[in-house]
């Protein structure tokens, strides 16, 4: 495609979009001079096209996908709860079980640990600014390029070969053996994490610098004067402060975890043991022709996983309401 | 003037040219089809949808029938629409045999006459094996003849640089008896017997789902093959695991394979014969199939920096000459005159002759001119094929999707990786039964 | 204060390890990217500025280049294709012994001839005999490399790879599926913040709600439903329109959080007054709250679009894998299924696809972390 048409759909599609809300707008106005009851009829022209939107790509997916999960691979014939039965015997969704449980432990605990502990390292230095924007840069970077970042790094050549992987090169060099990294079952399992991590930090470092600066300064000054060590106003009057804020991060940070899904399918796709719900889910959809039933009964369990922090979400948003 | 000049020059060359090109090979001449259409679907792209192109000329010009030919990357996915909806092309070109047999299942293919079989039969090296793939029950279950392959590549080949064979003193094996031999001499005398590598993305493991086939078709009767590939034999049964543990005694050792096993799974397939070119050589040998000198480095030349030879069988056993292989198969999705004409215009040598002239095309007609082969390469390639005693597709490309594309691969994945061979197959065969 | 000024110390190295630590594999990235191909494949990126030893099979030409001198026959030649910068150290005549010989030093042959390699790559073979050698005989070589930058990476990756294309494909997804979610959010945000009507609170929960269900959960219906809409009129099922709607519909909901937040919080006695003023909703959407909201759309804006730039899924299912349609991220998951070990292509495939973000990124720092620190410390 030459970039004029690019340029002509992508004016399409937008303008399209922007002569909705005027022209119904205006027809709005137009009419309402004559019978006079501007909200209820307005805030549907407000909200209908995000209204139908959400009906279509959140609510009635959610809907269809409990039931394709109680039909046969092609969504045809009901065959009542016989593929979750499959599921709960199969040796691949156990092990994804276990390996998004690993992930959901591991990642949001230590990227919310190094964010703190680097937010606080961070403000009270002079290039501090500029270190927060290189830990927070992996942000900007999609999954996939995150892969091949670290596949370079876990890159394997044999023994006699000359390392071109930096962990490789630096193992070789204190005189061990090379490892194939991703290849090791259960350990590969953290060098996958590792990534994750290393792109989660920067978002809990820049919510907790930003919730820094709320810490009442007179209160750590008086610590201080007292005599206490760095590492005590740390654990003993930051980390408490901040309480509301690692769980809201942590939480965040969880719910990204839960739909893991590029980054094994760029560096395993699921092979060595590696493979978590999404990628199962994908695999079941798309490998072989596709089995629907099966793919959906992966939806849900992420989907089920994930309601606990939903009710959560809902009820901390109309308490702050209130407020 | 200068333009007349160049232009009575241009046909006296066209002349000239066309006269030669006429005089060479048997022609075909067909039956007067004149003002009948055939239109061909395929999965076909550049350069091979212009080559089908001039196929379709050749025929047009003998018969007086037109043909069309449209190619799409999604073909699969739209020759089921098509069929389905009842409005298909008037020949489809299968690039597995597997898609065929559904479409036939579901009444989408019309059956071939019974000569179009005896030719075949006839005229194709191992005709026998060429028909029973094509060959696929219908909607009411009768087993009909339905297809015949055009264009097929070979997979038992063991590629090797003749420069390092001849500064080591080795020969080239004649049985599977001197492979192994020659194996133990290399690792003997320092050298790596193998680069193997299984890396394919998505698709890791394949190379390996070929190394069991070919072993497969070398230890045991074709019949067994068949069995295995449409798992009236479980995949767990002895015979399987003997197969995988001789593929094991190469691939896990880590003195026949270039990197140690652990390289096996990790090395992208298509990086895995660079081995054979470095300074010096990491690896001897390097088992894979015709497409693979796509892959090579850069500027390595066939029949000087590299050569291939046929993975040989087993001289104690009696299984002749297995070979390994795929191809695309031509079926009739419409039956009239012109189609059935056309798919018979494709077993005479001259359509064959016209596209082994081209490259990338290796034919089972034995009588098909060799000397038209655009290289030696292609030749000896075409030698293997038509010296072929058993042709077998390949097997996982016969097994449903979720096995020959899903559990082979991730299982041979694990067995490189450590996993025992019965672990292997007790999990393949589970996963099998999973989706009966 | 001796105490303080060791834990400022200990705080500076600790933070320089975590830096360290974080730039390493995309500095290691963004080098590779510019090496030569052949160096890239041979050595790491931190030996990028030394001088590297390499091993090559060459061949000399064939008996057609013989000269005859004095009753010897004599091929003469450079090893080289063209001017090479390297430099030869030992050479050898068989795979088993590749540097048996030093440079100058004259290899005698099997059948009596004598070969002599020089370092700048030049070479004599000599014999009593008329050559009869059809392909050239090998010569292998041990040579130092320096190091050498280049920019045809970049030149394969985006004009032979495609992976221009798929660049410019990502921009035709990225920029209506950040610019339809934003102004439908716009107008979603402000009916829930300021109009009143039936099922507000309701909606309002379905969106929080919408904000952690599983993309991956709405894939396969969502690909059925354009299947059977694509069979009812004859169309291709995948195409940019169900790319920007698919973008609109999962993006939707956290646009609309953010913004109905920022909204919500606009002193409303503004819109009081111009109520009394006559004016109606589309009025005061227009002439108040959208001039107000400009930095809140900014964060917005960068959050979702570089969540379309880098999303995969999306972009797998909805699209055809074709090069007119294939973005960034699915062609980059490509190459690092079919291009396995060429690293010059996956790095700077990889940089390619990160140059839109990190632009973004650096120049609109701001933006974008007031955009996170918003949607986070609410949600």
């Amino acid at each position: 495609m030459t970039i004029f048409s690019i340029i002509f759909y992508v004016s399409i599609g937008i303008l399209l979009c922007i002569l909705y809300f005027h022209l119904s707008n205006l027809l709005f106005d137009f009419f309402s001079k004559k019978y006079s009851n501007e909200s209820s009829l307005r805030a549907f022209i407000f909200i209908a096209p995000a209204f139908i939107i959400l009906l279509i790509y959140i609510l009635y997916p959610v809907v269809e996908t409990v039931r394709l999960s109680f039909f046969d691979k092609y969504g045809r014939d009901f065959v009542g709860i016989s593929n979750y039965i499959w599921a709960i015997k199969d040796p691949e969704f156990k092990r994804g079980i276990l390996n998004n449980l690993g992930w959901l432990l591991i990642v949001p605990t230590l990227s919310t640990f190094f964010g703190l502990v680097i937010a606080n390292l961070a403000d009270r230095i002079w290039w501090g600014t500029i270190a927060k924007s290189i830990i927070f840069m992996p942000m900007a970077i999609s999954f996939v390029g995150a892969g091949v970042i670290w596949k370079f790094v876990y890159d394997y050549r044999g023994p006699g070969d000359q390392q071109i992987g930096f962990l490789n090169a630096i193992i070789v060099s204190l005189g061990f053996e090379p490892q194939a990294w991703i290849t090791i079952p259960i350990w590969n399992n953290l060098f996958l994490m590792a990534i994750m991590i290393w792109i989660q930090t920067g978002l809990a470092m820049v919510i907790f610098s930003a919730a820094l600066r709320g810490v009442p300064k007179e209160m750590l000054e008086a610590a201080r004067i007292d005599g206490a060590s760095e590492l005590k106003i740390f654990t003993s009057i930051i980390i408490p402060y901040l309480n509301q804020t690692i769980l809201v991060i942590w939480t965040i940070i969880t719910i990204v975890v839960l739909k893991i899904f590029d980054i094994i399918l760029a560096m395993t796709n699921g092979q060595w043991q590696t493979e978590v719900l999404a990628n199962l889910m994908f695999d079941w959809m798309f490998r072989g022709g596709g089995d629907s039933g099966r793919g959906s009964v992966f939806a849900i369990v992420i989907m089920v996983a994930v309601v606990p922090i939903m009710i959560l979400n809902i009820y901390r948003h109309k308490q702050e309401e209130k407020i | 003037m200068l333009k007349l000049i160049k232009l009575v020059l241009a046909i006296c060359v066209s002349f000239v040219f066309f006269n030669t090109s006429a005089n060479a090979g048997g022609h075909y001449t067909g039956p007067d089809l004149s003002g009948q259409k055939i239109t061909i679907s395929g999965p076909w792209l550049a350069p091979e949808d212009g080559y089908m192109r001039e196929i379709a000329a050749i025929f047009e010009k003998a018969t007086g029938a037109t043909v069309e030919y449209g190619g799409s990357d999604s073909f699969e996915q739209q020759i089921v629409i098509d069929i389905k909806a009842g409005s298909p092309a008037d020949i489809a070109i299968f690039p597995q045999p597997g898609l065929a047999a559904d479409m036939a299942a579901i009444g989408g293919l019309s059956p071939l006459s019974n000569d179009v079989k005896k030719a075949v039969l006839d005229n194709y090296a191992a005709g026998q094996s060429w028909v029973d793939l094509a060959t696929y029950p219908d909607q009411n279950g009768n087993d009909q003849f339905y297809a015949i392959f055009y264009k097929v590549n070979v997979k038992s080949l063991v590629w090797y640089s003749p420069d390092n064979f001849a500064d080591n003193g080795y020969e080239i094996p004649d049985s599977m008896e001197e492979l192994i031999a020659l194996t133990r001499q290399m690792a003997a005398d320092g050298n790596t017997p193998w680069c193997i590598g299984l890396g394919s993305g998505d698709a890791t493991g394949w190379p390996a789902t070929d190394w069991m086939e070919d072993i497969m078709l070398r230890t045991h009767d074709p019949s067994v093959y068949d069995m295995w590939v449409s798992n009236e034999m479980p995949f767990n049964d002895p015979r399987v695991l003997e197969a995988m543990n001789f593929f094991g005694t190469f691939a896990l050792n880590d003195k026949y394979v270039n990197g140690g096993s652990k390289a096996v799974a990790t090395t992208d397939f298509r990086d895995s014969p660079n081995g054979l070119f470095t300074s010096p050589a990491e690896c001897m040998m390097h088992r894979q199939a015709s497409f693979i000198p796509a892959f090579f480095p850069e500027g390595v030349e066939a029949g000087v920096d590299y050569d291939f030879f046929y993975f040989p069988a087993y001289s104690t056993k009696d299984l002749g000459k297995p070979v390994l292989g795929g191809g695309t198969l031509f079926a009739a999705t419409n039956d009239n005159q012109a189609t059935m004409e056309f798919l018979k215009f494709l077993l005479h040598p001259e359509p064959n002759e016209w596209w082994m002239a081209k490259g990338g095309f290796l034919t089972p007609n034995k009588n098909a001119d060799l000397s038209k082969y655009s290289s030696d390469t292609f030749r000896k390639l075409g030698e293997v094929l038509t010296n072929a005693t058993t042709f077998r597709f390949d097997g996982s490309d016969l097994m449903p999707g979720a096995i020959g594309a899903g559990s082979f691969w991730t299982g041979m994945v694990d067995y490189t990786n450590g996993k025992s061979a019965k672990d292997v197959a007790d999990a393949i065969q589970a996963s099998w039964d999973a989706i009966k | 204060m001796k105490k303080n000024l060791l834990s400022s110390f200990l705080a500076q190295f600790l933070l320089l390890v975590f830096v360290i630590v974080w730039i390493i594999p995309t500095f290691g990235l963004f080098v590779s990217s510019f090496r030569d191909k052949d160096l890239l494949a041979i050595s790491g990126w931190w030996t990028s500025l030394i001088t590297t030893q390499v091993n090559e099979i060459h061949r000399t030409v064939n008996m057609e280049s013989q000269i005859q001198e004095n009753n010897i026959y004599i091929i003469k030649e450079n090893i080289f294709v063209k001017n090479s910068k390297k430099k030869i150290s030992s050479f050898g005549i068989t795979s088993k012994n590749i540097n048996q010989f030093l440079v100058k030093e004259t290899a005698t042959l099997k059948d009596g001839s004598k070969l002599t390699v020089y370092e700048n790559g030049d070479y004599i073979w000599k014999s009593q005999k008329p050559f009869k050698n059809k392909k050239g005989r090998r010569i292998f070589i041990t040579a130092s490399s320096p190091p050498k930058f280049t920019f045809d990476n970049y030149k394969e990756v985006l004009f032979k790879e495609g992976v221009g294309q798929a660049f410019l494909n990502t921009l035709t997804v990225a920029i209506p599926s950040t610019i339809i979610p934003l102004i439908i959010c716009s107008f979603f945000a402000y009916a829930l913040s300021w109009m009143k009507f039936f099922g507000r609170d309701t909606l309002l929960a379905l969106i929080i709600a919408s904000l952690v269900v599983p993309l991956q959960m709405s894939l396969i219906p969502l690909l059925s439903f354009y299947n059977d809409i694509g069979a009812l009129f004859n169309i291709s099922s995948k195409s940019y329109p169900g790319v920007w709607l698919a973008h609109t519909g999962f993006g939707l909901a956290s646009t609309t959080f953010l913004l109905r937040n920022f909204i919500k919080s606009l002193p409303h006695e503004m819109m009081e007054a111009a109520k009394v003023d006559g004016a109606t909703h589309y009025d005061i959407f227009l002439k108040i709250i959208l001039p107000l909201s400009i930095p809140a759309f900014a964060s917005i804006f960068i959050l979702q679009f570089l969540w379309v730039w880098n999303d995969l899924l999306v972009g797998l299912v909805f699209l055809d894998q074709v090069p007119s349609e294939i973005i960034i991220t699915a062609k980059l998951r490509e190459l690092l299924g079919s291009r396995g070990e060429n690293w010059e292509i996956l790095t700077t495939g990889a940089f390619v696809s990160m140059t839109v973000p990190l632009l973004i990124f650096f120049l609109l720092q701001r933006y974008f972390i007031r955009g996170l620190v918003a949607g986070s410390v609410k949600g």
